[in-house]
């Protein structure tokens, strides 16, 4: 072969292996550390102090406080949950501007300064940042005083996502993991809060309590990478996040609404149709969900049992209709990562997906330690599970969250290392599983359970 | 009498060209360099005949193997261009709100209700001489619930307002752009002061019906420039989804922002923001390329936060009465300009043509090597740029940024009109501005327009779009269509009331 023909197909050689190789360099999206918001304990709440405040609520009548006190007593939440200053200071009634400021900026800061200091990471070398808080809008946002207060770079690509409920988390993840498909080599970080004090409801709708009886302050700030580099320090590999919006469906966008009461006071109205649009949402994500997560063999038997059933169904029997085949989750998934939303919601979605007490337990267990965080509550929950030391490498990781408007949003996940850090739950996890629905409340507010007057000395 | 002295103009005439002859020369560099090449390569052919071409080709001895391996790589190589090329991002259409003639608030209705709304004279007095130097006409709208006296702000009014705002737009840009809901696959709101639960872009869905699988997101609290961002954010998307629709919808509902007190510093807003929305339509669809207005080429955000001064130059608060407005500092001019050079920054090199760059690191070495008194070069934008949509924040803005960029009053005046007929109406200020030009009938194809905005933060942000197809005037949809032709107008600096 003369040498005009050996120097093209070396080239070629070249091209081809320069080709493949950056194909495979691995862009893919790695959470490389998370941390939780732990607030200080004098903001600890416990159900005696929840009763208190209903109490001193001179708009309640005897209706509603046994509404209150049973939503209370049966919510599986304990008696260590964080509530806001404003609340507990006895000033639910209005809260001002800088004091619902101070509350999310001492989530903020606080969770943001202990994240850079585990990932040992400074906050100059971060590319993106996002910022959701649902109930709170303010100029300049909170993610411009992220900027200010860690002196970030100019050229910094900023969001500021609000309105989008509890499922906000993994939309802030899927907007990074779209960035990452143009920018390389790059850092964010995604902090995930909630308002709670302006927006505690001190009116009388009874559809409009449940918030106040289930959310609690928490915060959670997640940092991601794309750099291939940092992929032995990272904790998770996010293989898949899948969003589903049943906003077309007029009873699944009204089912949680922040709107005034007759007398005009703000609160969130959650309606009845809340569980169905749940439900709805889910199993639309799910039917999306399933064929990319499952491995090939649960699709198969899954094909061949329901093929089965609908043959054999119409046989005109008198037997007892066969129970619909359902597809096997947990052939694809180890841990199950619930958003702690309330115990109805985390023992539903249990049952659907025929999971086990051992399943549920991290987000039951959430619920009790902190209660609904909103959106940050599934970085609590997948906290338990790493406490607990149950993460090992390669296992997988499946989050489900819900939120207004109504939307179901997953994300798939996989253990990069084995894990242990004890992070926001260190103190408290040996204490951990618990009976969760054995309340303090339960015994002194029996009679609001038997529909009794209360006692005299009440 | 000595005679006059040689006149000044013939000198700068004379420079004048000189500048022509060396920008002309810088620009076209590698064709001045090519002619001459070309021109003795054609000699040669010419000279040697077609037979001794012919002879000279048939010698190049290329077996099966080299030809297919040269074809490869040329394939090859094309095709990883193309690949790695970024997809174009057309904006396809874009549709803008008009207000109702019945939401209009004349200077005498505006004082009116100024006068019985609020407690002190003195801030009566102070919003009077506000709006006597705003720039702003007497077509300007404020939302339904701004007309009572006192205003009725409710949740419900906001939705409201949202509602007639971003229905109306969304509404009239799938009709011009003939798309259906269902073939949204992004959808991108920006609201900065108003965010309910379920969010503005639920809403959109909901009313529209679109598909489950709709990537939406709802900014919030990003101030004047998050139409901007929105358009970033929807850029970026489109690059990671091929053959989709991005809708972006930017607004400001005005109606919870009034304030009711008496502090000067936070008075402003009452007298500028106005009712006014936009819904853009991006695409990266090849078969969309034809019916597009114009190409995005660049946008460049620069986030001035780190600086204390400039975070706190817009800030929402409460006065001691506990009402709730957006003061404005004293400085924001000045880190408005501050925050526009290091924007400028970054977008020279990336639009500014060869021959300005050039003179800047030249004049950039001068000052640091020979001669630091040497005046900066400020590099003339209006070499890279047709046409400028500055953000109308407010007169003093645009005022700055004429003086900062060395504009002509033709350049500012899409600004200055847009200010005058709709006044500030935040994120969507730029959408107005543009289609003033397009109905002039000044958007010619190839032009190029610079947008710039500025946002709570402190954030300066810019885009340059390219203008895909002529645009005769205002279409029947324009909510200039009406009063173009009583446009420019001559606004005077102090209007008196």
């Amino acid at each position: 072969m003369d040498l005009i023909t050996l120097s093209l197909v070396v080239l070629v050689a070249m091209f081809l292996l320069s080709f493949v190789i950056n194909r495979r360099r691995d862009q893919g999206c790695y959470v490389l550390n998370y941390e939780c918001y732990k607030p200080s304990d004098d903001r600890k709440v416990s159900t005696q102090f929840c009763g208190d405040i209903i109490f001193r609520n001179p708009v309640l009548g005897m209706n509603e406080y046994r509404f209150a006190l049973k939503a209370i007593v049966g919510s599986g939440i304990g008696e260590e949950t964080y509530g806001p200053r404003s609340v507990l200071g006895g000033g639910e009634d209005y809260t001002p501007l800088a004091e619902a400021r101070s509350e999310l900026a001492d989530a903020l800061f606080n969770t943001l300064d202990r994240l850079f200091a585990k990932a040992g990471v400074s906050p100059s070398e971060i590319d993106i940042l996002v910022v959701n808080i649902s109930m709170f809008s303010s100029s300049p946002s909170p993610s411009a005083w992220v900027v200010n207060r860690y002196k970030m770079r100019e050229d910094i690509k900023v969001f500021n996502l609000s309105g989008m409920g509890c499922s906000a988390t993994l939309i802030s993840m899927s907007l990074v993991q779209n960035l990452f498909k143009i920018h390389k080599n790059s850092l964010a970080v995604v902090l995930s809060t909630e308002s709670i004090g302006p927006n505690w409801y001190v009116g009388n709708e009874k559809s409009m309590m449940l918030p106040n009886v289930l959310f609690r302050c928490g915060g959670a700030a997640v940092l991601l990478t794309n750099n291939p580099s940092l992929k032995h320090k990272a904790k998770f590999k996010v293989k898949l996040l899948l969003r589903t919006h049943l906003g077309s469906n007029p009873e699944a966008f009204q089912c949680v609404e922040q709107k005034e009461d007759q007398m005009g006071r703000r609160g969130i109205q959650l309606n009845k149709t809340l569980p169905k649009a749940a439900t709805l949402a889910f199993i639309d994500n799910l039917k999306l969900l399933a064929p990319k997560i499952l491995p090939l063999r649960e699709l198969l038997r899954y094909s061949l049992t329901t093929f089965i059933h609908s043959k054999t169904r119409g046989d005109g029997s008198k037997s007892k209709p066969k129970p619909k085949p359902s597809v096997n989750f947990k052939t694809g998934v180890d841990h199950f990562c619930l958003h702690a939303g309330g115990t109805a919601v985390i023992n539903g979605v249990g049952k659907s997906l025929g999971l086990s007490n051992y399943d549920v337990e991290p987000a039951l267990m959430t619920l009790h330690r902190f209660g609904n965080t909103s959106s940050s509550s599934v970085w609590y929950v997948l906290g338990y599970m790493e406490a607990k030391k149950r993460l090992k490498k390669g296992d997988k990781v499946l989050m489900f969250t819900f939120g207004s408007g109504f939307k179901c949003n997953s994300c798939f996940l996989e253990v990069v290392r084995d894990l242990g850090d004890g992070n926001v739950w260190k103190e408290c996890i040996e204490t951990y599983p618990r009976d969760t629905l054995i309340n303090p409340f339960t015994e002194k507010y029996k009679w609001v359970f038997e529909d009794k007057a209360p006692p005299a000395n009440n | 009498m000595p005679p006059p002295p040689l006149p000044e103009f013939s000198n700068s005439v004379k420079l004048k060209y000189v500048k022509l002859g060396y920008q002309y020369l810088v620009n076209h560099f590698l064709i001045f360099l090519l002619i001459p090449v070309i021109a003795v390569v054609a000699l040669e052919v010419v000279r040697q005949g077609p037979e001794e071409l012919l002879r000279l080709w048939r010698s190049l001895q290329l077996d099966l193997v080299q030809i297919l391996c040269s074809a490869f790589l040329i394939v090859f190589v094309s095709t990883v261009y193309f690949m790695k090329k970024p997809r174009s991002i057309y904006l396809v259409d874009y549709a803008l709100y008009k207000p109702p003639v019945t939401c209009r608030v004349p200077f005498a209705t505006f004082m009116e209700h100024s006068r019985l709304n609020m407690s002190e004279t003195k801030s009566v007095d102070f919003q009077m001489r506000i709006l006597e130097r705003s720039g702003l006409g007497e077509e300007t709208c404020l939302p339904p619930a701004n007309h009572y006296i006192p205003p009725r702000i409710s949740m419900e009014a906001s939705r409201e307002e949202a509602e007639l705002v971003m229905f109306s737009a969304v509404d009239t840009l799938m009709k011009k752009t003939k798309t259906k809901p269902k073939d949204f696959d992004i959808l991108i709101v920006n609201c900065s002061m108003f965010s309910p639960t379920p969010s503005l872009s639920a809403m959109i869905i909901n009313k529209y019906k679109m598909r489950s699988n709709i990537r939406s997101y709802n900014l919030s609290g990003m101030g004047c420039s998050a139409g901007l961002i929105s358009i970033d954010l929807a850029r970026d998307l489109l690059q990671t989804h091929p053959n989709s629709l991005a809708l972006v919808i930017s607004l400001e509902v005005i109606t919870p922002s009034y304030y009711q007190g008496n502090q000067r510093a936070m008075l402003l807003p009452n007298c500028l923001f106005r009712m006014g929305g936009a819904a853009i339509l991006l695409s990266n669809r090849r078969r969309d390329q034809w019916r597009a207005k114009y190409n995005l080429v660049h946008v460049v955000r620069t986030h001035k936060g780190a600086d204390d001064k400039a975070f706190r130059c817009v800030y929402e608060e409460e006065d001691q009465e506990g009402h709730k407005g957006v003061s404005l500092s004293k400085d924001l001019m000045a880190i408005a300009g501050e925050a526009l050079k290091s924007n400028i920054t970054t977008i020279g090199p990336l639009v500014l043509p060869a021959s300005e760059q050039l003179l800047f690191l030249f004049t950039l070495i001068g000052r640091k090597l020979i001669n630091p008194k040497w005046k900066p070069y400020i590099p003339d934008f209006k070499q890279a740029f047709e046409h400028f949509c500055i953000h109308a924040g407010g007169r003093a803005v645009i005022d700055e940024l004429q003086k900062n960029l060395q504009l002509s009053a033709e350049h500012v005046e899409a600004s200055r009109m847009t200010l005058h007929r709709f006044g500030n109406t935040s994120s969507s200020s730029l959408w107005y501005e543009l289609n003033y030009i397009e109905a002039k009938g000044r958007m010619k194809k190839g032009s190029r327009v610079w947008q710039i905005a500025f946002g709570s933060g402190f954030k300066c942000n810019s885009a340059v779009w390219k203008c895909n197809r002529t645009v005769s005037g205002p279409g029947s949809d324009s909510p200039w269509s009406d009063c173009i032709h009583r446009y420019p107008v001559h606004i005077p600096d102090v209007l008196k009331l």
